[in-house]
């Protein structure tokens, strides 16, 4: 397996980063700020600065195919940033909501995105041409409390919300003259605005912190701070599901969660590194770390001189730096997100942590 | 001019949508309610066991049956049943009795129990000594090991066992154990 590209951007925690589609654009958002890296060979320089927001900026991505960007932060706004000739033009989107805004995702079709917030909703925004403006509508029903994450499914109509409530949900978010009438599936047929079609709770009832939506869209993982990972299959609407897989891992919680096929999960979170977990509707278990153990770098930073070695000694009183992780972040993870995909399965996952580390794995 | 500080006014509770004003419960995994003299009779299988020697029976069967559903009284008893089973087994078994309940299935669940019992314990045993070292009279609780030894020593000693009982179950469980005590809204 090649070792990881690495690249320290600076020392600030990372809430959330995204790459452009065709990889050569990087926003991470840095405090009030997101800032555009472009790609030069092996590194990452800075471009453009987002300006606009007044508190953390907590979530940002770019749309694939038109290039926007959204982003979101605790300022409880949202905006969507359009290439100009005179550079980015941002646009405010009303949230309407009195918390702080967590999370935010574009739908596949890029026609409206989803933003989690604090005020115990989800806006749903979409694009009104009459009156040229970002209107937002509020999926509110079930939800008791903060949503950390959200997740759309490949059809763009359902959305999936974790929440610090325990409860992963499958939601509708259908809006008339936006999206067309979508297929019926296994989570539900007829899908009006704010349909509920799974609550999901895992046994300890731990606050979730990331859903995701198989590629086929037929399964729902979340991972919550119990440490637990959970799939669930749905059978038919308005049943209950046909699986629940739970995995209970020795580690500590995942923050952040894809699918790279329809058996593999990729999770990373506060052990600083990323697990990789292989399962079916049968069961699901931890299969190890994307970490290689005892990569050749660990091993040539340790090696120094003897000069060195006596002065280490002589400061700290102590021959080798244990103040190193040995995985690539030194911190938690935030954010792992798709680099590249090829044939259906996810190839690349690019990593972001608190560290202010950007990382991309080959699987 | 009002006097009220507007800062301090609660405005969740004025707001009918607001979590103050909705019911927890639906927010917790549902649990089976299990009345004091269920748990009690429970414990009395469980020192049977224990008497006849089969220490690690003893602890499975307690860690199987949580009380979670139960009242205070009776989540008392459980934890003096599992600390007495607990204190019974020898430092060189407790490493191959975890392994064993871990490779059970179910035995994470049962491990994540444990550890939910030995940092209930540890926060019991420090209040009981505190308690009795403050006033002298000796209470009566469910916990006749700890208190029969009397005073902050009778504490220290529950505390000790109780951390090699940690160290051994970490090194099994791992820290995602520890998280899931916190994180679990079912508290025995």
């Amino acid at each position: 397996m090649a070792p990881p590209e690495v690249n320290h951007l600076f020392h600030h925690p990372i809430a959330d980063h995204s790459f452009s589609a065709d990889r050569q654009t990087l926003a991470v958002a840095r405090e009030n700020n997101v800032d555009l890296f472009e790609r030069s060979g092996s590194k990452f320089q800075l471009k453009d600065e987002l300006t606009g927001h007044d508190k953390t900026v907590t979530g940002v991505d770019i749309a694939p195919i038109s290039g926007k960007i959204v982003t979101c932060s605790q300022d409880r706004n949202a905006y969507v940033w359009e290439p100009s000739p005179e550079g980015w033009k941002p646009t405010l989107v009303l949230l309407r909501i009195n918390r702080a805004a967590t999370c935010v995702r574009w739908a596949p079709s890029e026609t409206k995105f989803a933003v989690g917030s604090g005020a115990r909703l989800v806006p749903v925004c979409y694009f009104e041409e009459e009156d040229n403006w970002w209107v937002s509508k509020h999926i509110k029903k079930p939800i008791r409390s903060t949503i950390t994450s959200v997740a759309w499914h490949p059809n763009s109509v359902l959305m999936a919300a974790g929440s610090t409530d325990g409860h992963a949900r499958v939601l509708s978010a259908f809006v008339k003259g936006v999206d067309a009438r979508p297929e019926p599936s296994a989570w539900g047929e007829r899908l009006p605005f704010n349909t509920v079609c799974g609550e999901f709770l895992n046994n300890t009832a731990g606050w979730i912190h990331s859903v995701a939506f198989s590629p086929s869209g037929n399964a729902l993982a979340f991972a919550a701070h119990d440490s637990t990972l959970t799939v669930v299959y749905p059978s038919a609407p308005e049943q209950p599901p046909k699986a629940v897989v739970s995995v209970s891992t020795q580690v500590l919680p995942f923050m952040s969660l894809l699918w790279s096929s329809e058996s593999e999960i990729i999770a990373a979170g506060y052990n600083c590194e990323a697990y990789r977990l292989q399962g079916s509707e049968q069961g699901w278990q931890l299969a190890g770390s994307l970490e290689s153990k005892g990569r050749p770098g660990v091993q040539d930073q340790r090696e120094e001189s003897a000069l060195n070695m006596f002065r280490q000694m002589d400061l700290k009183g102590k021959v080798t730096d244990d103040t190193k992780l040995k995985t690539v972040h030194q911190n938690t993870i935030n954010t792992i997100r798709v680099y590249e995909e090829s044939g259906g399965n996810v190839t690349k996952v690019s990593s972001t942590g608190v560290d202010g580390r950007v990382a991309i794995w080959a699987l | 001019m009002a006097t009220v500080n507007w800062r301090t006014i609660n405005i969740d509770a004025l707001d009918p949508d607001s979590p103050a004003n909705f019911d927890l419960s639906s927010l917790s995994p549902a649990v089976q309610p299990v009345s004091a003299a269920d748990v009690q009779s429970l414990a009395g299988q469980i020192r049977q066991l224990l008497r006849g020697g089969d220490s690690e029976g003893a602890l499975q069967g307690a860690l199987e049956n949580p009380p979670y559903g139960g009242d205070e009284k009776a989540k008392e008893v459980h934890l003096a049943t599992v600390i007495e089973i607990l204190q019974s087994i020898r430092q060189a078994d407790m490493s191959p009795i975890l392994s064993r309940i871990y490779s059970a299935p179910g035995g994470s669940e049962a491990l994540d129990v444990l550890m939910k019992y030995i940092y209930k314990g540890m926060a019991q045993s420090n209040t009981s000594a505190a308690s009795t070292s403050r006033n002298l009279t000796p209470q009566a609780t469910g916990f006749s090991q700890i208190h029969s030894r009397g005073g902050g020593e009778g504490g220290g000693q529950a505390m000790s066992v109780l951390l090699s009982w940690h160290e051994k179950l970490v090194e099994i469980a791992g820290p995602g154990s520890i998280v899931r005590v916190m994180a679990d809204r079912r508290t025995v």
